[in-house]
C-alpha cells in the first residue's frame, strides 16, 4: 500500500504543474460574469476549457469512476481547492456552471437512477450540459410546495404546461431539473414529480428579466405542451417532495459532502478591503463611526466563515441535523444587508451620483439594490428561521390551513379564506 | 461548545458537569449572595483536585490537562461554570498562574505555581486602572528604592482580591509599565458591589507600599499583557456561551410549556423567530468562542485579531440574547426567584469585564493598520 501522506504530496505536486501549465491565473476582483453578458462564442470557448480540467481528471475529483469521477478522497478535493484558488477555472454558465454543479449534480447523485447518473453526470462534469433549475412559480417561492405547473400523462409521454421564474442563469443552460404536479387529488407535497426538461426545445420560452440592478442574471420560462418520456422522469412519480428537500438542503450547504467544485468562502485576512477602499477614498478612514462600521463588518464576515466551519464539519460527520444549513443561509441573508447598507453609510454621496467608467462606489450602490439577494432567494429568511425553530428547537408547527387535504381544494378554499 | 472534543476531554466535560451539580448547583449559589468572599475555601481546594488551576501549568510544577491543549480544557471548564454560574477566581487564577509560567522568574515558579495547582494559594489580575481602562499602569507608580519597590496608586475591577494572597498589578515606572506578583496584604482593598451576584471585585490602593524587586515579572510587559488579555478573553467567551446556552434553553423550556390564546406560546411565529434568529447568534457566538480558544492555544500568528473580534461579537450578541430571553419569558423572568437574572448578571459582565466591543472594533482597525 502507498504511504497516503506521499500520495497526497504528489497529488499536489501534479495539480500545481497542471494548473501553472494550463489556467490562467484570477484577476484581483473579477467578479463571477453574469449569464446575460455571456456571448454565444465566449460561451463555447469556455465549455472546451471546461472539458480540458474535466479531462486532466480535476472536476468530479471524488464521484465514483463509473458517472466520470476520479473517486478520490475529500483530502485530494481540498488540495486542488487550495491549489486552484488562485486560478481563473472554468466556469463556462457563471452562476448556471456553479448550479448545474454544486446543486443540480448532487442532488442527481442521490436520487436518480443508476442509468441516468451514468448517463447524465460525465456531461455535466465536461461542460457538454449545463443544468438548472426550474422551481420557483409566479405563484409559488416560498410555498413551493403550492405550484400549478402541471406534468399530464399521455401515453408513454408526459406532457408539461406551466411557468417558472427566477431560475439564475437559464439563458445558457442546456436543461433544466423541472419540479411539476402530477396528481391534482393528492395532498399538495404528495404529488409533485420531477423531470429533466429540455431548454433547447421549441416549446420552452426563455426569458431574461431585467433585475432591480438593471441587469438580467435570472429568467423566467414558459412551458408549453414540452413532451419528455420515462427516461427523463428523476426517482419516484409523485415522490418529487424528499428529492426537493435534498436539494434545497444541498443549496443552503448543508450537502457539500457531493459538491465536486469548490470549497467553504476561503477567510478574508485584509480588514474588510471593499469599505475601507471607500473609506480612504473619501478621506475617511479616521471617523471613528465609520472604523466602527469597518471594524463590524470584517467581524461580521470572519464569523460567517467561523460557522460555517463549524457546522459543515459537524454535517459532513453526521453528528448534526442537515437542517443546520439553514443557519450558514440565515447568516448570509441578514448579513449581507447589513453589509450592503454599511457599504452605502461609508460610500456616503459618492454612492448616489457618479462619473461613467466604474468606482467603488458604483459597486457599493449595486450592492445595496442586490443587498437582499441571500435574505430572499433559496428559502427566505422567514423561512430558514421555520425550519431552524421547527426542525432544531423543536417548536410546534404552524397549524397548516392545506397540508392534509387534496390540492385541488386547497386552491378553491384559499379563495374564501377568512370570510367564514 | 466545540464540536470537535476528543473523548478524554468529553469525559472531562462530563466529570466537571457531574461535581458542579452535586457540589454547588445553581440553587446553592444563591446562599453565597451575601458571602464576603464569595465562595467557600474548602471547595476551591475540591475543584483545584479537578484540575482547575492545573491546565496552564507546566508538569515541572504540577500543572497538565487532560488534551496538552491547555486552553482548550480550560475553556470546556469556564464554559461548564458559565452554564452553573459558579463563582470563584477560575479565570483571572488562570490568567495569572498562566503569566508565570511563561513570564515569571523561576523563583517565582518554583514558590508560587504549585500553590496555585493545589488550590492553597489565591491569586488574581489587576492590569486596569480606577475607570476600568487598560492603562499600562499609568494608575499606580513604581518607585525603585534599593532592592524595593514603592507602589502608589490604584487598580480598579480586581476580581476575587478579597481572597487573593498575591496580586499581579500593572504598574509603571518613569512611565514604562512593568508587572509585578504582591502580596495582597501590601495594598488597602476596598469591595466593589457587582452587577453579578456570584462574583467580588474590589478596588486595590496602594499607599507607598514597600514590595521586594524581586516580586517584578521578568519579560517584556507588553507581550506578556498581550498574552494575558488573550488567555483572558479566550476563557471569558467560553464562560460567557456556557450562560448563553442555558438561557437560552430554559427560554425554548419555557416557551413550549407556558400556554396563551390556547395554545403553546412557543407555536406562535412572532416567538418562533425571535427564538430562531436568538439561536442563529448563538451558534455564531460559539464559532467565534471556539475559534479565540483555538488561536490562542496555538499561538497562531492572527490570535490578537481573533480574540478581539470574539470579544466584540460575543459580547454585542450576548446582551441581545439576554434580553430577548426575558422578553420571551414575560412576567416570570422579571422576578428575583426565576434563575434569568442570574445569569443576565453573568453575560452582561462578562461582556465588559476584558474589553468593550467599541473598544475592541477599535483594536482590530489598529492591528490592521487602519
Amino acid at each position: 500500500m502507498t504511504d497516503p501522506n506521499r500520495d497526497l504530496d504528489s497529488y499536489r505536486e501534479q495539480a500545481r504543474t497542471w494548473l501553472e501549465a494550463n489556467l490562467p491565473l484570477r484577476r484581483s476582483g473579477a467578479a463571477l460574469r453574469a449569464a446575460h453578458d455571456i456571448s454565444p462564442g465566449e460561451l463555447a470557448e469556455a465549455r472546451a476549457r471546461q472539458k480540458t480540467v474535466y479531462e486532466a481528471g480535476y472536476l468530479g475529483i471524488t464521484l465514483p469512476v463509473e458517472y466520470g469521477g476520479q473517486g478520490l478522497t475529500n483530502a485530494h478535493q481540498r488540495i486542488w481547492n487550495e491549489e486552484s484558488a488562485a486560478y481563473e477555472v472554468p466556469m463556462p454558465g457563471g452562476i448556471a456552471s456553479g448550479v448545474t454543479l454544486g446543486i443540480v449534480l448532487p442532488t442527481i447523485l442521490t436520487h436518480s437512477s443508476e442509468e441516468q447518473k451514468r448517463s447524465w453526470i460525465p456531461r455535466m462534469l465536461s461542460g457538454d450540459e449545463i443544468w438548472v433549475q426550474l422551481l420557483s412559480e409566479p405563484g409559488a417561492g416560498s410555498d413551493l410546495a403550492g405550484l400549478l405547473t402541471r406534468a399530464t400523462r399521455d401515453g408513454d409521454v408526459w406532457i408539461l404546461n406551466g411557468t417558472k421564474v427566477w431560475s439564475s442563469g437559464a439563458m445558457v443552460a442546456d436543461f433544466g431539473v423541472c419540479l411539476a404536479r402530477t396528481d391534482w387529488d393528492a395532498p399538495k407535497h404528495r404529488g409533485l414529480t420531477w423531470f429533466k426538461v429540455p431548454l433547447h426545445d421549441e416549446r420552452v420560452t426563455v426569458r431574461p428579466i431585467r433585475e432591480i440592478s438593471g441587469s438580467s442574471e435570472f429568467c423566467e420560462e414558459f412551458l408549453d405542451d414540452v413532451m419528455v418520456g420515462d427516461d427523463m422522469v428523476i426517482g419516484d412519480v409523485d415522490g418529487g417532495w424528499p428529492i426537493a428537500n435534498t436539494m434545497l438542503a444541498v443549496e443552503r450547504g448543508g450537502g457539500a459532502h457531493a459538491q465536486p467544485v469548490g470549497g467553504g468562502p476561503p477567510r478574508q485576512s485584509r480588514l474588510a478591503p471593499d469599505l475601507v477602499e471607500l473609506a480612504t477614498r473619501r478621506g475617511v478612514a479616521h471617523n471613528a463611526a465609520v472604523r466602527q462600521l469597518i471594524a463590524r463588518a470584517h467581524t461580521e464576515d470572519w464569523v460567517q466563515v467561523a460557522l460555517a466551519r463549524r457546522l459543515m464539519t459537524a454535517m459532513m460527520q453526521g453528528t448534526l441535523d442537515p437542517s443546520a444549513a439553514s443557519y450558514i443561509k440565515l447568516g448570509q441573508g441578514i448579513v449581507q444587508p447589513e453589509r450592503a447598507a454599511a457599504a452605502m453609510e461609508i460610500a456616503g454621496r459618492t454612492a448616489i451620483a457618479w462619473k461613467r467608467g466604474g468606482s467603488p462606489a458604483e459597486t457599493a450602490a449595486v450592492n445595496y439594490l442586490n443587498g437582499r439577494i441571500m435574505s430572499i432567494a433559496g428559502g427566505s429568511n422567514q423561512i430558514q428561521r421555520n425550519i431552524i425553530s421547527e426542525r432544531l428547537l423543536g417548536l410546534p408547527r404552524e397549524p397548516s390551513d392545506d397540508k392534509n387535504k387534496p390540492f385541488r381544494d386547497v386552491l378553491r378554499d384559499a379563495k374564501q379564506w377568512g370570510s367564514s | 461548545m466545540d464540536l470537535e472534543l476528543t473523548d478524554d476531554q468529553q469525559l472531562y466535560l462530563e466529570t466537571t458537569v457531574r461535581f458542579i451539580e452535586s457540589e454547588l448547583p445553581v440553587a446553592r449559589t444563591r446562599a453565597l449572595h451575601d458571602d464576603p468572599r464569595g465562595y467557600d475555601e474548602k471547595w476551591l481546594r475540591k475543584t483545584a483536585e479537578l484540575g482547575w488551576f492545573a491546565m496552564l501549568v507546566p508538569e515541572e510544577h504540577g500543572g497538565g490537562s487532560v488534551s496538552g491543549h491547555g486552553i482548550l480544557d480550560a475553556a470546556i471548564v469556564a464554559e461548564a461554570l458559565g452554564r452553573y454560574v459558579q463563582p470563584g477566581p477560575f479565570i483571572p487564577m488562570n490568567v495569572v498562574a498562566a503569566a508565570i509560567a511563561e513570564h515569571g522568574t523561576s523563583e517565582q515558579q518554583a514558590s508560587i505555581l504549585p500553590g496555585i495547582v493545589a488550590g492553597e494559594v489565591v491569586v488574581t489580575w489587576a492590569p486596569l486602572d480606577v475607570d476600568g481602562q487598560w492603562d499600562l499602569g499609568r494608575g499606580l507608580v513604581a518607585e525603585v528604592d534599593g532592592d524595593e519597590v514603592v507602589l502608589t496608586g490604584v487598580r480598579g475591577f480586581v476580581q476575587d482580591a478579597q481572597s487573593a494572597d498575591h496580586l499581579l498589578v500593572t504598574a509603571s515606572c518613569d512611565g514604562e509599565p512593568l508587572q509585578l506578583l504582591v502580596p495582597a496584604g501590601a495594598a488597602h482593598i476596598t469591595p466593589l458591589t457587582c452587577l453579578d451576584l456570584t462574583r467580588r471585585m474590589a478596588e486595590v490602593t496602594f499607599d507607598h507600599a514597600r514590595v521586594p524587586s524581586a516580586t517584578r515579572l521578568a519579560s517584556d510587559v507588553r507581550d506578556a499583557l498581550e498574552r494575558q488579555e488573550q488567555v483572558a478573553v479566550a476563557l471569558c467567551c467560553a464562560e460567557t456561551i456556557g450562560a448563553l446556552d442555558t438561557m437560552f434553553s430554559m427560554t425554548v423550556a419555557y416557551s413550549k410549556d407556558r400556554v396563551a390564546f390556547g395554545r403553546p406560546i412557543g407555536s406562535f411565529q412572532s416567538l418562533k423567530h425571535v427564538m430562531a434568529d436568538v439561536s442563529y447568534y448563538l451558534e455564531c457566538c460559539k464559532a467565534a468562542a471556539v475559534e479565540a480558544a483555538r488561536a490562542v492555544d496555538s499561538r497562531s500568528s492572527d490570535a490578537a485579531e481573533v480574540t478581539t473580534m470574539a470579544a466584540s461579537y460575543i459580547a454585542e450578541h450576548a446582551t441581545e440574547i439576554a434580553q430577548q430571553s426575558l422578553q420571551v419569558h414575560g412576567g416570570i423572568g422579571y422576578t428575583w426567584e426565576h434563575d434569568l437574572h442570574l445569569y443576565m448578571r453573568r453575560t452582561r459582565t462578562n461582556s465588559t469585564l476584558y474589553g468593550e466591543p467599541a473598544l475592541h472594533r477599535e483594536r482590530l482597525c489598529e492591528v490592521h493598520g487602519l
